[in-house]
């Protein structure tokens, strides 16, 4: 990964790749380079259509290596969706494979004239870009059929669907899992859009004749590897309940705690909860022949995904996560998990986040366009987006645009992308991270719960409630870090309980770069990089005031248990004071 | 562990049913089932006097626990009272899963739904408790609760036994009602529970007529 490729799409004659070394941002992968790449790069107060604007498309610092769980991609730009800067990964194989190509990243740059839709090649040899105008208007799924015919099955794709071409707001980039589906997606904050706007409809990526990325010292890699998925597989979460019942594993938790928010945001436990349990997804999953346990890329151990099959027993879509379950399933009111796995098929077909479009057609039911509960409505929508409807575009762009065209006061989103699936009402925490993040509402950016490991940030009482702010900054530079590894977050409980094991991440590190690496390291790594992000949101026109909830949740009491959000704006203040 | 509602006549109805079927009455067990229990005891005594969970499996497996909806750090300072809704669940996945662990690192996060024992004495004597049991403790705990007997709503008995296929009833080795043999088209149908409230149901894997069951 010594290189990087830029295709400049809007140059003079056609598009333009140029390859060179990878120079400042040598060392990097993931969130750390794509976030340093934007700010240094991108002008803040560009538009995120236009021209000025990139997207980054980077592996993590590890993939491409024979090291276990090592397959996250990072794609990075200015988010049209929230204005700020924006890092989105997903799983699939795209990671490994762009890594093992040699690439650091690939950064798609300008903006073409016309509107000729382009697909681009990279293999050992180079980096083709053709256009393709046969590829117009398809969704994910035909367009992968399609690619397929032509490039085989011994390759990774990424692509958008049709939401990506029509520039929607929650549009997002799909990564081919191992069974080449178009499942794994960079969902969050229309980075999808961006692609489309460069009229780039999917890349294709090659990694014919190429081989794994050596390790500096390759006995160590392969000890601290051994170690690393020995701790895995010990630990209760990634060795037992993520395989069996997949992140939806949450949803009763959630529900018995009074913090899953129920018909947009109006309550905080679902009736109908346990029909769309993890616990009743995994056996419907077994019962029908699919499987609840299932790597979304090769050299995942944890397996936290499955695949999902319909009453026929045949394929509908992969095993949808927690958030989706909720945001189309007890958010709009909806306990039925065919449903919820219909509309998850066709939110990665259309290529939109599953989480901005569920939370957009809650929004909608508020807004008394269709009932809350009403299954097929929520598909009927769903199709809107799928045509390109006024209505289906307005759904499209998101909750902050469907509550402001349809005069909604409750409308849960930070920086106008939409809240997870997690009160922060019940769970004041999470508010703390869900308002200040650069990312806008996003519960993966305090995600790296191996923070007291990572000794991130000295110690925190954790019993005080004043810690809490301490805590989500800590949670924030961990994940910022992870983040850049390539690797997938949910290792994090495994690290965190696991002394033995967090070393054996340390030493893969180490081992693979030929350095010694250490804690400290990994938290100056995060600190960098959300430093980046502030200073980037900073001069795009973001303030304090932009870090806090929407004002709903500071003055409904949420049943059960009647809580407000109670943190002081002052508190929120002081998460980026380190 | 007491075995039935106190001061309360229910009916029992005990099924003797293949192995491999255990799972199908899992629902129950997530959904919400009652238990007699002695009541004026901390939540570790619950668990390992009464129903006789080894102390380092609650320790160690059981990291999640919820009292009438509100996390619980301290096993030995919470009481349990008649009425009391009881929620165990393992290890979660993800920052909220660590935030709502007993006595976890992240604890402060959900500080707000954090259960304070009031101090107030719990009533002594048996009373009657309401107990979810969620993902990897529905097959470890589970086959365990149900061959002691659980309270379950009528109506949900009777829409469950109606939706149970062919090969279900096959793998049943015996049903009774109150110690008699009862045909399944009358669990099926419902009838035989019509007007009841709360039926005591046990369930025991014919397997384990030959094996030593947990605990
Ligand atoms: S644990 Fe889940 S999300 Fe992470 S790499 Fe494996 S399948 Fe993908």
């Amino acid at each position: 990964m010594d290189k990087i490729a830029r295709i400049d799409m809007g140059a003079a004659g056609g598009p333009k790749v140029t390859v060179g070394p990878v120079g400042e941002y040598a060392g990097l992968g993931g969130r750390a380079l794509t976030s340093l790449l934007i700010a240094k790069e991108v002008h803040p107060l560009c538009h995120a259509l236009g021209a000025e604007n990139k997207l980054v498309i980077a592996p993590g610092m590890l993939s491409g290596t024979t090291g276990s769980m090592t397959g996250r991609l990072s794609v990075g730009c200015k988010s049209p969706l929230t204005g700020t800067i924006k890092e989105s990964n997903a799983g699939g194989q795209a990671a490994q494979v762009l890594a093992r190509l040699g690439y650091a990243a690939v950064v798609l740059e300008g903006k073409p004239e016309g509107d000729d839709l382009y697909k681009i090649f990279i293999n050992k040899d180079g980096i083709q870009v053709i256009v393709d105008n046969s590829l117009k208007l398809l969704d994910n799924y035909p367009v992968i059929e399609k690619l397929r015919g032509e490039y085989g099955d011994k390759v990774a794709y990424m692509s958008i669907g049709t939401a990506g071409e029509r520039k929607l707001l929650a549009a997002s980039i799909a990564c081919t899992d191992p069974e080449l589906r178009p499942t794994r997606h960079c969902g969050r904050g229309g980075v999808g859009a961006v692609m489309g706007a460069k009229r780039v409809k999917a890349i294709i990526l090659d990694d014919a004749g190429m081989k794994m990325r050596p390790p500096v010292d390759p006995d160590k890699y392969r000890d601290a590897n051994r170690k690393f998925v020995e701790g895995l597989r010990k630990h209760p979460v990634t060795g037992e309940g993520l395989p069996a019942y997949g992140t939806n594993v949450l949803t009763n938790v959630l529900n018995e705690a009074g913090g899953y928010p129920a018909y947009n945001f109006k309550g905080g436990q679902f009736p109908g909860s346990e029909k769309l349990s993890g616990e009743a997804q995994a056996q419907l999953e077994i019962d029908r022949g699919g499987t609840a346990t299932h790597g979304c890329h090769r050299g995942c151990v944890i397996q936290c995904s499955g695949i999902y099959n319909d009453k026929d027993g045949h394929y509908l879509t992969k095993q949808p996560e927690y958030e989706t379950v909720w945001s189309h399933g007890g958010h709009c009111g909806i306990d039925d998990l065919d449903t919820v796995a219909m509309l998850d098929f066709m939110d990665d077909n259309i290529g939109v986040d599953t989480i901005e479009m569920g939370v957009a057609i809650g929004v909608a039911m508020d807004a008394g366009i269709i009932e809350f509960g009403d299954r097929e409505g929520a598909i009927r929508l769903m199709k809107e987006v799928q045509q390109g409807t006024p209505l289906g575009r307005v759904l499209g762009s998101g909750a902050a645009v469907t509550g402001k065209v349809f005069g909604v006061e409750r409308v849960p989103v930070v920086k106008d992308q939409a809240l997870p699936a997690y009160d922060p009402r019940a769970i004041q925490g999470i508010g703390v991270t869900y308002a200040t993040t650069t990312q806008g509402a996003d519960h993966t950016a305090g995600y790296a719960i191996a923070t007291n490991i990572l000794k991130v940030g000295g110690d925190v009482d954790p019993l005080k409630t004043e810690g809490q702010i301490e805590l989500s900054r800590n949670l924030q530079i961990a994940t910022a870090a992870i983040d850049s590894t390539g690797m997938c977050l949910f290792i994090a409980f495994a690290i965190m309980d696991q002394p033995e094991t967090f070393q054996a991440l340390l030493d893969m590190l180490g081992s693979f770069h030929g350095i010694t690496m250490t804690g400290d390291d990994v938290v100056a790594l995060g600190k960098k990089v959300l430093s980046a992000e502030r200073d980037f949101n900073t001069r795009a026109g973001f303030t304090r005031h932009h870090d806090r909830l929407p004002r709903f949740f500071y003055n409904e009491p949420i049943a059960p248990h009647n809580q407000t959000f109670m943190m002081k704006d002052e508190e929120l203040d002081e998460v980026f004071n380190w | 562990m007491v075995t039935e509602k106190r001061g309360e006549y229910l009916l029992r109805l005990s099924l003797t049913i293949d192995p491999a079927e255990i799972g199908v009455f899992y629902p129950f067990l997530m959904q919400g089932f009652q238990v007699v229990v002695r009541v004026g005891c901390s939540i570790r005594e619950l668990l390992c006097d009464q129903f006789g969970i080894d102390n380092e499996y609650v320790l160690g497996r059981i990291t999640t626990v919820f009292q009438n909806g509100k996390a619980i750090d301290d096993l030995d300072a919470a009481i349990v009272r008649d009425g009391t809704r009881l929620t165990l669940s393992a290890a979660m996945p993800g920052l909220v899963g660590a935030t709502m662990r007993r006595g976890g690192f992240y604890a402060a996060m959900r500080g707000s739904i954090t259960h304070k024992e009031t101090g107030e004495s719990g009533l002594s004597g048996g009373g009657t408790i309401t107990m979810k049991l969620f993902n990897l403790l529905l097959p470890e705990l589970g086959p365990d609760f149900l061959k002691v007997g659980i309270g379950v709503a009528a109506a949900d008995l009777a829409d469950f036994f109606a939706k149970r296929p062919s090969t279900f009833w096959r793998g049943c080795r015996q049903l009774l009602l109150d110690g008699k043999p009862v045909e399944p088209e009358r669990l099926m149908g419902g009838e035989a529970f019509f007007g009841e409230g709360t039926v005591w149901l046990s369930v025991t894997c014919w397997k384990e007529d030959k094996e030593p069951a947990r605990n």
